[in-house]
């Protein structure tokens, strides 16, 4: 029964997601939105963490597997890649290491460069 | 003898596709068995079973001649699980938001930041290299982990796995090297650590920062979830700014 419930509540709040966005017509994803409108509802408490866990738990676990297929698509844009190979190391370095850079040296401004317990 | 191979291969493969999904799980699982057994902080980023599983089907794909259009409507039942499993991404986000509400503000404004600055920065490398625009929507939602990353590409109009397969070696080079910048740019301090791992190396970076330390991996999981939740607010918002002001 628990796994019912549980799973009851993630696919009834992506079917709330998928109609809202349906509804208005917009192109924010709609697992996403679900995700949201699960998140407000465990923080308003409609949602108890113990009933939502039997089911997202192992499904939180074994995820990666879920997204293995699509991360295989990369091989039908091996031309692109071929033709855009230094673009793409500039991003694989670049977009990591300034995001690195400016939300550490924020939260060190803020907080000390060094550990402060 | 490869050609022997690849005929063989197409001789068998059409009776042997249904076997897709349970190959995707015992390779996903045997991989991270392997991973959970190695100690070595360097050897665990590279034998990261997601990383090594998509690796290797690439190359039997590629190298046997066997389509991935067979191959990805076989496995279609994995790709579908993925939606509700981002929704149940809600209940982590959760968890964390109760351990960390007093510097929640701190926290969901800089890893704002990094989010903006990672789509800012992948925008203006995708006009200094002039790439098609395609390319540039697929580089727009790199700072996030994996799942949310296919589906905010996806709504961008970029190529999902590419920005997967992106993603994933982003979080590979932060689990090495993320260390070692900390220590060139003398920051020490464990929640500027973990929050910009979680912020720029997702899960992959988040898994590093937990052999660090303990508490460098509360804030990098901390983090990754906020910008799960983050990104696809902001992207999805921020792109058509910067093709509309920028182009």
């Amino acid at each position: 029964m628990k796994y019912v419930l549980s799973s009851a509540i993630i696919l009834l709040c992506l079917a709330a997601a998928k109609f809202i966005m349906h509804s208005i017509g917009g192109s924010f994803p709609a697992p996403l939105l679900a995700m949201v409108i699960l998140l407000l509802l465990l923080l308003t408490g409609i949602v108890k963490e113990h009933q939502l866990k039997p089911c997202a738990s192992p499904i939180l676990n074994i995820m990666p597997i879920f997204f293995i297929p699509a991360g295989v698509g990369f091989i039908e844009h091996l031309g692109l890649i071929k033709s855009h190979w230094p673009f793409l190391v500039a991003i694989i370095l670049l977009v990591p290491i300034s995001t690195l850079l400016l939300v550490s040296s924020v939260i060190a401004y803020f907080k000390g460069r060094v550990n402060n317990d | 003898m490869t050609e022997q191979l690849k005929s063989l291969t197409a001789q068998l493969t059409p009776d042997l596709w249904w076997l897709s999904v349970p190959v995707i799980i015992a390779l996903f699982l045997l991989l991270r068995l392997l991973n959970q057994r190695v100690k070595h902080v360097i050897l665990k980023s590279l034998t990261n079973p997601v990383f090594l599983s998509i690796a290797i089907i690439a190359l039997l794909l590629v190298n046997l001649n066997l389509p991935y259009t067979k191959f990805a409507s076989h496995s279609q039942l994995l790709s579908w699980l993925l939606e509700p499993a981002i929704v149940a991404l809600a209940l982590p986000l959760y968890q964390q938001f109760v351990h960390v509400r007093k510097n929640l503000l701190l926290i969901v404004t800089t890893c704002s930041l990094g989010i903006i600055n990672a789509t800012v920065v992948a925008f203006l490398l995708s006009m200094i290299f002039a790439v098609p625009t395609q390319l540039s929507a697929s580089v727009a939602a790199l700072s996030v982990t994996t799942p949310i990353t296919l589906i905010v590409t996806e709504s961008l109009g970029g190529i999902d796995s590419l920005a997967a397969a992106l993603v994933i070696f982003i979080g590979l080079l932060g689990a090495l090297f993320g260390f070692i910048l900390f220590k060139l740019i003398k920051i020490y301090n464990h929640e500027a650590q973990g929050v910009a791992m979680g912020t720029a190396c997702h899960a992959i970076g988040t898994a590093a920062a937990l052999v660090e330390h303990p508490k460098i991996g509360a804030f990098s999981s901390v983090a990754m979830a906020l910008s799960a939740l983050l990104t696809a607010v902001i992207v999805p918002f921020l792109y058509p700014i910067l093709v509309n002001t920028l182009l």
